[in-house]
């Protein structure tokens, strides 16, 4: 197959590149903030900072903006502008375990440490349209904001505290499994090598956590319908603020700011076998930026399967499942085929019309041997 | 350090911007570094087997001020060039443990302001706690 270089769509492109702008603005609608859309969409800035891999709110909601609230570009966008920057620090590893909590959740036991904590979550409430939301207003806001307020007594309040984990308590217990010893513990970093497979348990956490939310969404659910054994329960499901340290210049630890992220242990069993004669409690974990619960959900369930070794099911694939959960990749090979394939599709294009050609010369031929012998039939 | 780090990340920046202000009239803070954005590699691991893996990285300001011949560093989330200037200029300064009334007070008062904002946000959090009752005693 050979390429050809093509060239008049510049002008083309550009007017393209100023049309888009002008369907963006034509209804000269008020310019939207980017503190608003830091704010009031903070669930779809979550989702670009972690597809995007880049933990900076400001930046994903420009990249909201900039392409009209579409999540995946957006999260394509702000791995571009990362690429841009060089990276000067490593964080000490992050201590969920001191989380501030504001959000936690068992569906494996009904009490847990610090009892259960439904915090900001809609699981609970009808999907049912607010058309009240359509005229939203200053004095409405300001309203409710005050009465929510005024909801806690400030004399009463009680101290912050952290809250024990679930998994730890069946720690204890010796009910999880023991530490697998036999499998890669290297630490890679996917955006400084390529990949290769079989892959490092660090690849695939890494990967799932930049992952599309609904590329895992697919393959975690046809591992729970069956196509793998991904049915597990949640021993806990966090959401909060974890503390950022680095060390500066001088090696000092610093402290740069927080980071919100949903965290995820999953409970499976683990099937008995001649050697392993207990049916242990094994974790899938699950570990995402911001408040993104079905993500890091299937994050646990899909990096279970992939260790579970039963590689016959595409969920529990490694391969299978990193290279397709990738939604920046696969966007742009998607969108790759609105490129021009002139080339490659004249010479398909070339093979079909001598094919039919022959095929009618064929026919021809063979029409005038049924001709003669009918002829000759009628003598 | 990483106590007032804490504070001056979370501080509200006016305020930040203020006394770093009333203070640059009694130091010479010189920039060594103008403030720049660059990337912190998040670090993470496994709750249950401590599997280390490479989370995202998130953005970062970086800034370096000289004073008195010490170079104060100032490092912190976000696009926030003034917030890194007032950290490091401040780093600076603490460097060479001069105390300073103005200063101190301020972190106090911000101290306090960023207790207050948290405590009220976790109990207004823990408002969402589920109380179980038994079906019988509903």
């Amino acid at each position: 197959m050979a390429y050809v270089s093509v060239k008049g769509g510049a002008d083309a492109i550009a007017q393209a590149k100023e049309l888009v702008e002008y369907y963006r603005l034509k209804d000269k609608t008020k310019p939207i903030e980017i503190e608003q859309i830091k704010s009031q969409f903070r669930l779809a800035i979550d989702k670009i900072m972690g597809e995007g891999s880049l933990y900076a709110p400001e930046y994903a909601a420009i990249a909201f903006k900039q392409m009209e609230g579409d999540v995946l570009e957006s999260a394509f966008v702000l791995r571009a502008f990362r690429a841009t920057l060089q990276r000067k620090y490593y964080s000490d590893i992050l201590d969920t375990r001191n989380m501030f909590v504001k959000r936690k959740i068992s569906s494996s036991f009904r009490e847990i440490p610090g009892g259960q904590v439904l915090g900001p979550t809609r699981d609970y409430s009808q999907r049912l349209i607010d058309s009240t939301k359509y005229n939203e207003s200053e004095q409405e806001i300001e309203n409710f904001l005050s009465s929510f307020e005024g909801k806690i007594e400030k004399e009463k309040m009680q101290e912050i505290t952290s809250f024990n984990k679930v998994i730890d308590l069946l720690k204890a217990e010796g009910l999880l499994m023991p530490a697998e010893s036999n499998y890669d513990k290297t630490v890679k970093d996917v955006t400084l090598e390529a990949v290769k497979y079989p892959a490092p348990r660090s690849v695939t956490l890494q990967m799932l956590a930049r992952g599309e939310t609904g590329g895992l969404m697919t393959l975690a659910y046809s591992s729970m319908r069956g196509f793998g054994d991904g049915h597990g329960t949640i021993g806990e499901l966090r959401y909060g603020s974890v503390k950022v340290l680095v060390s500066d210049t001088q090696g000092r630890k610093r402290y740069i700011g927080n980071v919100n992220l949903t965290e995820c242990e999953m409970i499976t069993k683990i099937n008995t076998t001649k050697e392993a004669k207990i049916p242990y409690f094994a974790i899938g974990y699950g570990l995402v930026l911001g408040q993104n619960e079905t993500k890091a959900i299937c994050m646990s369930i899909l990096e279970r399967g992939i260790r579970s070794g039963k590689s016959e099911n595409p969920a529990n694939n490694q391969e299978f499942v990193l290279y397709h959960t990738e939604g920046v990749e696969a966007m742009g090979f998607t969108n790759h085929l609105k490129l021009p394939h002139y080339v490659t599709f004249q010479s398909g294009l070339n093979n079909l019309r001598e094919s039919v050609k022959r095929n009618t010369n064929i026919q021809d031929e063979k029409m005038k041997v049924y001709k003669e012998m009918a002829k000759q039939f009628q003598k | 350090m990483e106590q007032i780090d804490y504070i001056l990340v979370n501080c509200c920046l006016n305020n930040l911007k203020e006394v770093v202000e009333k203070l640059e009239k009694s130091h010479p803070f010189q920039i060594a570094k103008q403030p720049a954005l660059s990337l912190a590699m998040l670090r993470a691991e496994d709750s249950v087997e401590s599997q280390e893996f490479y989370l995202s990285e998130a953005l970062v300001t970086d800034c370096e001020v000289s004073y008195n011949g010490i170079t104060g560093y100032g490092i912190c989330m976000g696009d926030e060039p003034v917030r890194a200037y007032c950290i490091a200029a401040i780093d600076a300064m603490l460097q060479q443990s001069e105390k300073d009334e103005i200063l101190e007070a301020f972190l106090n008062i911000e101290s306090e302001k960023i207790k207050l904002k948290e405590k009220e946000e976790y109990n207004h959090i823990q408002r969402t706690r589920v109380d179980f009752k038994m079906m019988e005693q509903a």
